[in-house]
Parts: structure tokens; sequence; C-alpha cells
């Protein structure tokens, strides 16, 4: 009947309680190994944006696969990354980090610019 | 410099003068008194200030994909918000009017989320320009010529909506809601996209070739019809859906209408 009784927070030094332990940690393993793969299967691009320029200001891409765009705004000043071709539209405030996800696409090229400096903040995403 | 911030101004403030001015034009159509959209415009701009005091908090929240989440939950809420107007509309043309207050009260709510949304936009690019002065004069002048641009679309549309032909039944004003609506909608849908909280998948179709949405026309396509030249297939299920809803509301009331004009000759 020891079997049948619920694993508490409590210290239980007995047999149940090191059942209940390797339980819990095999959950936790589980759910690290189970949420891995989920992390991991988008790919991170990084672009930077100093000076009102996009840095690189070409990034290839896998094509048909969503990746995660991460921005990072050196400038003070905020900007908003535009592209008609890849339908976004999103403001990265100055001196800080934003997250975009784009795709998937087909294999191509995909402008963006810079809505608030397009005169010079202009770049381009190659899926392939 | 000068033409770039009457355009994004522009964009801005059309999106929410026709949306203003075909609500206004339908209180006319209604017989309920126009003074709720200063208030609506009050609470509006109030918003956008909150809005862009609040905007590196906001932009963090749900790992940093939190502006696209909230203006997603605007813009689905104005949405709610013009059915519930279009049906109460429907139901005024159908028997005695009733609940003007209520008209008002979703209407005021319809326009200051729309006016903080699209206001959060115009504070911020007016902001990103503030590092030197002769650039500020030109962003804010270019700025106001924009928005003088803006208003003045929505106040002649004002008055074409209001001419008496046009006036006399809400039909007009509610097919065009429908087409706002449902823009709204499919934007929502693409936000949510954005943000990895809806799948997205290639387009279904791409009329770049067709009508680029960074033209002219392209570009006011899109604020007036929610054009995309490469819609993914949940957009486009969001966008008809929304579209068919609002569109069968106005159909019913020129029956409705015709109906109770029957009663009223036979």
């Amino acid at each position: 009947m020891m079997s049948n009784r619920r694993c508490t927070t409590g210290n239980d030094m007995g047999w149940h309680g090191l059942k209940c332990r390797l339980v819990r940690t095999a959950f936790v393993i589980a759910c690290m190994v189970g949420s891995a793969p989920v992390l991991a299967d988008k790919p991170v691009f990084i672009l930077e944006i100093s000076n009102h320029l996009f840095m690189p200001a070409e990034i290839v891409i896998p094509a048909n696969t969503k990746v995660k765009l991460m921005v990072h705004n050196l400038d003070a000043t905020s900007e908003e990354f535009e592209s008609y071709e890849l339908n976004r539209e999103k403001v990265i405030m100055g001196k800080r980090k934003a997250v975009i996800f784009i795709g998937p696409l087909a294999p191509g090229e995909y402008p963006f610019f810079g809505e608030f400096h397009p005169e010079t903040a202009q770049g381009k995403i190659i899926a392939e | 410099m000068l033409l770039t911030s009457v355009i994004v101004v522009l964009r801005e403030v059309l999106e929410s003068a026709l949306l203003i001015s075909v609500l206004v034009a339908l209180s006319g159509t209604l017989g309920i008194s126009r003074r709720w959209v200063m208030w609506a415009l009050g609470l509006g701009l109030a918003g956008a200030v909150g809005f862009s005091l609040g905007i590196n908090t906001i932009s963090d929240w749900f790992d940093g994909v939190g502006m696209e989440v909230v203006s997603a939950f605007m813009q689905g809420i104005i949405y709610l918000l013009l059915l519930a107007f279009a049906l109460l509309v429907l139901w005024n043309t159908h028997s005695t009017r009733t609940g003007s207050l209520l008209i008002r009260m979703i209407m005021v709510l319809i326009v200051a989320l729309a006016v903080a949304r699209e206001g959060v936009e115009v504070l911020i690019y007016m902001y990103a320009h503030t590092e030197s002065l002769p650039h500020f004069i030109h962003a804010l002048t270019g700025a106001v010529i924009g928005a003088a641009i803006g208003i003045s679309v929505g106040v002649l549309l004002y008055y074409l909506l209001s001419y008496p032909a046009i006036g006399k039944s809400p039909t007009t004003g509610l097919v065009l809601l429908a087409f706002i609506g449902a823009g709204l909608l499919s934007q929502a849908v693409l936000l949510l996209i954005q943000a990895d909280w809806v799948p997205s998948h290639l387009p279904l179709w791409d009329t770049t070739d067709w009508l680029s949405e960074s033209s002219v026309t392209g570009q006011l396509l899109y604020v007036l019809v929610g054009y995309e030249a490469t819609p993914t297939a949940i957009q486009v299920a969001f966008y008809f859906g929304g579209l068919i809803v609002l569109l069968a509301i106005a159909a019913l009331t020129v029956v409705f209408r015709s109906r109770s004009a029957e009663e009223v000759s036979g």
C-alpha cells in the first residue's frame, strides 16, 4: 500500500521519498529534453541598427523555414523595421532589442528598410 | 525626410480618419448627437500618450512581442465593437429607436481605441526625430502636412456620406465599416503571426507584380480595404469571414428598411 501514498514536497527519506524524487527528476529531465528541440527549431539571426544603418545589410536564411530575427538597436533613437515583401512592421526603441519572427519564405530576396530613416537604413533578407 | 514624415503620418491618420468620418456620418443618419466624437478623441489621445510612455514595458511582455499582442488584441476588440455597433444599427432600422446611449458608448470606444493605436505610432515617430532641432522641425512639418491631408480626406468622406441620397440609410456606412473591420481583423492575425502566436505558412498568393503594397494605390487600398499582396491562408479566412458577417448585417438593413416602408405605406 506504500506505493499508493501521494508524493509531497516534504523530506521523506524512505524508499517512497526516493521514488518520488526519482520521478520528479525524471520529469524535469524529460521536460528539458522535450523542450530543447522546440527552442532550437527556429534559427536565430542577429541584426544590428547603428547610425541608422542595418548591419549586416544582407542576411541569408534558409528558405521555407520560420526564423527568429533578433534586432538590436544600438542608436539612441527608435527605428521601425518595415518590409512590404516580408509583411513585417515593428518599432525598436533606442538602445533596445526586439524579436521579429519571419517566414517561412519561398527562395528569393526580400528587401526591408527603417521607416524612420529610409534614406540610409536599407537591407535585405535572402532566402535560399 | 519631409516626404517620409508626410507619408508615415498620413497613413496612420487616414486609418483613424476614415473610421471616425463613417461613424460620425452614421450618427447623423441615426439622429444621434455628434458630440461623442470629442470624448472619443480626448480619450484616444490620452490613451496614445499613456501607451507611448509605457512602450518599453509593453514591448518586453510575452518575450519581446508585447506590442504585437497588445495591438492585435486592440484591433480584435475594435472588430467586435464594430459588430455590436452594426447589430444595434440593424435593430434601430428594424424597430423603434432605442439604445442610443449604448451606440454612443460603443462609438466612443471604437474611435478611442483606433486613435490610441494609430496615435502611439505617430508619437514614437516624432520621438525618433528629437535628436536635433532641425530634424524635429522637418519631421513636425511633414507630420502636420500628413495629418492635414488625412483629416481633409476624412472630412470629404463625411460630407459625401452625409449627402441626402446616401445619408438617409445606414447601408453605405455599414458597407464601408465592413471593409475597414475586415482589414483590421486581417492585420490582427498578421501581428499574431509576427509574434509567433499563430502559425505562419507560405502566402496563399502573390499579387505584388500586379499591385505592389509599397505603391501609392497599394497603400491607399491597404488603408481602405486592408489590401495585402502576399496574405497567408489564415489571414484570408479571417478577412473574408469578418467581411461577410458585417456585409450580411449591412444587407439586412436594406431588407428591414424596405419592409418597414411597406408597413408605413400599407
